[in-house]
C-alpha cells in the first residue's frame, strides 16, 4: 500500500483512513514516514483533521479536541481472539498433560505397594 | 535340567511335602506416630506350606487388597505379593468419586522368621509419611497332620478397616450329606472326598427307603472376575458332583464354602439332597 508508486491521492486516501481509525500500525508508520517528508500531505492532514475537529465540536461531541483512537478493525480483532484461544487451547493441554487431570501428583511407583526385608 | 535347577526343584518339593510343616504369617500393622510408632492391628495366619494370604487396608481414599504367596528355598522363602489397589484421585462432574485402579506383583527373598516390610501404599512421600506399613514375619513349625488354616487378628484401633484371611486351597473335605423331605430329615452321612478322585457310592435311608447316589468333589469353575482370579477368593469353594448310580448324566453339582451353610439339590424321587462342607479332622 505504501510503496514507492503511490500517488498523491492514495497518500490522502490513507490519510483519511488513518483519521477514521482504519490503518494497520504498520499502514500508519508508513504513513507517518511519508509526512515527514511530504510538506504537501502534511498541510493536507492538518486541514483534514481542523476540519473533522470542528464538525465535531459543531455537533456538541465534548470529546472533540482528542484525536480518535485507531480502531481495531473486525478482521484483525478476529484474527488475535482466534490466537488467543487457540494458545490457551494449547497451554490448557500441555498443562492438563503435565500437572492436571485424575490420577495426577506423585510417580505411580511411589504410589505401589513395597516389600522390603528388614 | 541343569543341577543347580534340578537340586532347586528337589528343594522346593521336599519343602512342600515334608511332613506335617505348618506355615504361619505373622503380621503388625503400624502406624507413624509422633513420638513411637503405633500397632493398629496385629495377627497371625497359619495353614499347610501351602497356604496363602490375604490382607485387606482402606482408608478413606485407598483400598489395598494383597494376596501373598511363599515359595521355599532352604533356609530362604521367597514371598510374592499380587497387589489390587484403588485410589480416590477425584469426583466427576456429577460428584461422583473417581477411583484409580492397579495391579502389581512384588516379590522379595528373604531367610525364615526374617522381617519384611510391607508399604502398601507406596514408599513415596505420602506413603512413608503419614500411612501405615505392614510388618510380616513367616515362620514354620512342624505340626502332624493339622491341614486346616488358622486365623488370630487383634484389631487395636477398631476405626480402621484392616483383615486379615488365610488362604487355603482344601485337599479333603468332610462332606456331610442329608436327604429332606418335608419335615423329615435323614441321618446325617459324613464323607471324607479328595477333589478330582473317582466318584465315590453313598446310599441315605429316608422314611425306610434308601437311595444310592454317584458322588465326587471337583475344584470350581475359575472366577469369572479378574480380581477375584487374583485374590483367589473361591480358594475354599468345592462342589459336589451328583448323578444316579446307572446313569452318565449327572443330576446336579451343588458348590459351596468349606464351613458354611448347607446346599441343596432337589432329587427327581422328590426328595432334595443336602450338603455340608467343612473342613477334614487332622489325621
Amino acid at each position: 500500500m505504501a510503496g514507492a508508486d503511490n500517488t498523491h491521492e492514495q497518500w490522502l486516501a490513507q490519510i483519511d483512513a488513518e483519521l477514521d481509525g482504519e490503518l494497520s500500525l504498520v499502514e500508519r508508520a508508513a504513513l507517518a514516514k511519508h509526512l515527514a517528508t511530504c510538506g504537501h500531505c502534511a498541510g493536507a492532514r492538518a486541514s483534514q483533521l481542523e476540519v473533522r475537529v470542528a464538525l465535531a465540536r459543531s455537533a456538541g461531541n465534548p470529546h472533540a479536541f482528542v484525536v480518535p483512537r485507531p480502531a481495531i478493525r473486525a478482521g484483525t480483532l478476529a484474527l488475535w481472539v482466534a490466537v488467543a484461544l487457540a494458545a490457551g487451547l494449547v497451554g490448557g493441554w500441555v498443562a492438563n498433560h503435565r500437572w492436571g487431570g485424575p490420577g495426577g501428583g506423585a510417580p505411580l511407583e511411589e504410589t505401589r505397594g513395597t516389600i522390603v526385608v528388614q | 535340567m541343569a543341577p543347580s535347577s534340578f537340586s532347586s526343584v528337589i528343594l522346593v518339593l521336599s519343602a512342600l511335602q515334608g511332613p506335617g510343616t505348618r506355615l504361619s504369617y505373622r503380621i503388625r500393622v503400624v502406624e507413624p506416630a509422633a513420638v513411637t510408632p503405633r500397632v493398629l492391628a496385629s495377627g497371625a495366619v497359619s495353614g499347610p506350606l501351602d497356604s496363602d494370604m490375604r490382607l485387606t487396608l482402606r482408608t478413606d481414599t485407598a483400598e489395598v487388597e494383597a494376596l501373598f504367596q511363599v515359595t521355599p528355598f532352604g533356609d530362604t522363602v521367597t514371598i510374592a505379593g499380587e497387589f489390587l489397589t484403588r485410589r480416590l484421585v477425584g469426583r466427576s462432574r456429577r460428584g461422583l468419586p473417581l477411583w484409580e485402579e492397579d495391579t502389581y506383583r512384588r516379590q522379595v527373598r528373604m531367610p525364615w522368621s526374617d522381617t519384611a516390610r510391607i508399604y502398601p501404599f507406596g514408599t513415596g512421600k505420602l506413603g512413608q509419611g503419614g500411612s501405615p506399613w505392614v510388618e510380616l514375619i513367616l515362620e514354620r513349625e512342624f505340626a502332624g497332620g493339622e491341614a486346616r488354616p488358622a486365623e488370630a487378628f487383634d484389631l487395636v484401633d477398631s476405626t480402621r478397616d484392616v483383615r486379615l484371611e488365610a488362604v487355603v486351597r482344601p485337599r479333603r473335605a468332610r462332606v456331610i450329606l442329608n436327604l429332606v423331605r418335608g419335615d423329615t430329615v435323614s441321618a446325617p452321612r459324613g464323607i471324607d472326598l479328595i477333589p478330582d478322585e473317582p466318584p465315590r457310592l453313598i446310599q441315605l435311608v429316608l422314611k425306610g427307603r434308601a437311595t444310592t447316589l454317584v458322588v465326587s468333589l471337583t475344584r470350581p469353575d475359575p472366577a469369572r472376575s479378574a480380581r477375584d482370579r487374583a485374590l483367589a477368593r473361591d480358594a475354599d469353594v468345592v462342589c459336589l458332583r451328583v448323578g444316579p448310580p446307572d446313569a452318565l448324566q449327572p443330576l446336579g453339582t451343588i458348590c459351596g464354602r468349606l464351613n458354611n451353610v448347607a446346599r441343596q439339590l432337589p432329587l427327581p424321587t422328590g426328595d432334595t439332597l443336602s450338603a455340608t462342607f467343612a473342613w477334614p479332622g487332622p489325621r
